[in-house]
């Protein structure tokens, strides 16, 4: 084993893996990971790429966040939907974009769709599908507006509209029936939102509200909760407990030493 | 599928992605540009098949040489890379192209990773059934229009019978002159025997 | 039965106004048979930072030990505490390196940051991260705290408030939980003091 200070140096680890056979084998059943249960969708307009994404994410079939994120960062002019098991999506995205920035700083140019998705796909190749993530990468380059999706075992394609995510059948026949070419913004941008209910509504994994993201020359919008069709109804009365009501054995109280005036930011 | 012609080679595909049952793309494009006047036709796993053919047009790219590689040359590089991965993938390439060597020429490299050097050949999912429609059309030194309808009504059959084809069709046509590409919908395709309508 | 259910475990966290709050059941068991009544599942990371961890015993001893040294380290190596926000990476990174041999631990991160504003986070045990507004859940009583903080739970609620609030939760929620429970303990996170509190509770 190496040393306990030493920096990891990254990769995963499998020092558990002998153990947790060993659990398993005892009967004690594997926990499931959080998936993201999710309707994805990419599409291309006249000038630029819309991405859209429901926001629940699901623990089976308890929804772990009601209004989660599902839209990352990947550069300045590029973002990245995923679906499939959270985590993957998120730490992969994660990964990618720091190396894009990374190779920002080294060659002083733009990132282009196409680098981040070799990536990407290069990586998910590797695992063979055990990193389970399905994405959908737009952004506007040199070579002006893409989008791309990349399957969890390491296949993509370039489509000028996709969908994934267990609802992506849903928001694909939306998709199918109402695209066309050279769509106008403020069309393209109600087709998504349409695409994505269609999602919310019809696929039980998906649901709450709808993420837009648009990406144009120069230009990223970001739309959180552009359509919420599901609000919650207003309490009709509080059920606060009084003060006091609990009874408490003990207390510690730690006080802290509050200054006045800024203290000097080190962060 | 591919076959030669006199002047050079002529590769056709459908344009359908599957996962299970949905079409996951419905115009891809199977035919992946390895060299100026080398393509190859992609079938089984999507992500093995994009690897492999990903990573030969890399060797290709960077290896220098007086002149272009030849079709042999990325054929052997495919044998190469699906035989000693056999147990890992899920790819049957077919390789095609023009080189002054050889004229057009196809290599086929299915699933076990060997290699054959054929006058024309068919793979996937949908060759089984048009392998009667094939070897009973197939002629030697047909012209390039001869050999573009040949390949347009397989490629047609093949998809009207089998499930996991369909789109599409995607043909290139390889010469000395370098590469030309068409695309006919799937209502501007060759019209075969559909079944009969029947009034119940 | 899940690894993660093998010891039992309720922890919850909650946002305040410019406070937050976690609290955690005292139960250690093997299966269904109570084995101690005192097991720390809250563990201090910075004065104003908890980390509450719910899942396999041995992981959660383990991990605390492991956040301890990385909490450490950052703070030689930066020269200043680690912030909220900052951890939660730390955690969920460190649970990633684990993705195909996981520990089965599902972390809940309360803490109030330089700026004195709340920070809540969940993470399932490959270090998924969830950073809501409201509240977060962990443990085997996951599913009727959920149900508890849905309804009890409102905005900005003060200290005290949100005391009540939390506690009522863990307690209501345990005891429809035959694997958590046997006293809970609660922390209070405000600008000037943290308010811990250990709960009387059933005993069954």
């Amino acid at each position: 084993m190496r040393a306990k200070a030493e920096i990891p140096k990254g990769g995963f680890n499998f020092d558990n893996y002998r153990r947790n056979v060993f659990l398993e084998k005892q009967g004690l059943g594997l926990p499931k990971a959080i998936k993201t249960g999710t309707t994805i969708i990419g599409i291309h307009f006249k000038d630029g790429i819309i991405l859209g994404a429901d926001t629940r994410s699901t623990n089976d079939t308890i929804v772990a966040n009601k209004n989660c994120k599902k839209i990352h960062y990947l550069a300045p002019n590029m973002y990245c939907a995923g679906a499939g098991t959270a985590a993957d999506t998120e730490q992969s995205n994660a990964l990618i974009s720091s190396q894009l920035e990374l190779h920002r700083l080294a060659t002083g140019r733009q990132s282009r769709v196409i680098t981040a998705v070799a990536m990407l796909k290069q990586m998910l190749f590797r695992y063979q599908g055990h990193v389970s993530a399905a994405l959908i990468i737009g952004g506007y380059d040199i070579s002006g507006p893409s989008l791309y999706n990349v399957h969890p075992h390491g296949s993509s394609d370039k489509l000028p509209f996709v969908a994934m995510g267990s609802g992506s059948l849903a928001a694909m026949a939306i998709l199918e029936s109402r695209w066309t070419k050279d769509l106008e913004r403020d069309d393209a941008i109600e087709l998504a939102k349409d695409a994505i209910e269609a999602g919310i509504f019809n696929d039980l994994g998906s649901g709450s509200n709808v993420d837009i993201n648009i990406i144009e020359k120069d230009k990223v919008e970001i739309l959180k909760n552009y359509a919420k069709p599901n609000e919650r109804a207003v309490k009709e009365q509080s059920y606060k407990y009084k003060r006091g009501a609990t009874a408490y054995l003990k207390e510690y109280v730690r006080e802290f030493i509050v200054t006045e005036g800024d203290a000097m930011d080190i962060s | 599928m591919a076959v030669e012609y006199q002047g050079g080679v002529v590769i056709g595909a459908d344009s359908r992605t599957t996962l299970g049952a949905y079409v996951a793309n419905r115009v891809t494009d199977k035919l992946t540009p390895l060299h100026d006047k080398i393509y190859c036709c992609r079938s089984g796993s999507a992500a093995d098949t994009q690897f492999i053919a990903e990573l030969v047009r890399y060797y290709l790219q960077i290896v220098q040489h007086n002149e272009p590689p030849s079709v042999q040359t990325a054929a052997a590089l495919f044998h190469e890379l699906c035989y000693q991965n056999k147990d890992h993938l899920l790819a049957g390439i077919i390789c095609a192209g023009w080189d002054k060597h050889n004229g057009g020429t196809i290599y086929t490299i299915p699933l076990g990773g060997s290699i054959h050097r054929q006058p024309f050949t068919i793979g996937g999912s949908g060759s089984s059934f048009i392998y009667g429609y094939c070897d009973a059309n197939y002629r030697k030194n047909m012209t390039q229009e001869e050999t573009v309808e040949f390949v347009k009504n397989a490629v047609t059959l093949a998809m009207s019978r089998d499930g996991s084809s369909g789109g599409c069709v995607r043909i290139a046509i390889i010469n000395e002159d370098g590469v030309k590409k068409h695309f006919f919908p799937g209502n501007q395709l060759p019209v075969f025997y559909e079944g009969e309508d029947t009034v119940s | 039965m899940s690894i993660l259910e093998y010891n039992g475990a309720a922890i919850v966290a909650m946002m305040g106004k410019n406070c937050v709050a976690i609290a955690a059941d005292k139960r250690l068991g093997v299966q269904l048979m109570t084995v101690s009544t005192n097991f720390q599942k809250i563990f201090p990371a910075t004065e104003k930072c908890y980390i509450g961890l719910a899942g396999l015993a041995t992981d959660v001893q383990t991990l605390t030990e492991r956040f301890r040294l990385k909490i450490n380290m950052y703070k030689l190596r930066e020269e200043r505490e680690i912030e909220p926000r900052t951890l939660s990476h730390l955690v969920s990174t460190t649970l990633y390196e684990k993705r195909f041999s996981p520990y089965f631990v599902e972390p809940v991160i309360a803490g109030l940051d330089k700026n004195n504003q709340p920070f809540i986070c969940g993470m399932d045990l490959i270090g998924c991260r969830d950073v809501p507004r409201d509240f977060v859940v962990s443990g085997t009583a996951s599913e009727s705290l959920l149900g508890m903080c849905e309804s009890l739970w409102e905005p900005d609620l003060e200290p005290e408030d949100l005391f009540e609030t939390i506690s009522q939760t863990v307690l209501n929620a345990v005891d429809r939980d035959c694997l958590s429970g046997w006293g809970a303990v609660v922390h209070v996170i405000t600008p000037e003091r943290v308010i811990t509190r250990n709960l009387k509770a059933r005993m069954d």
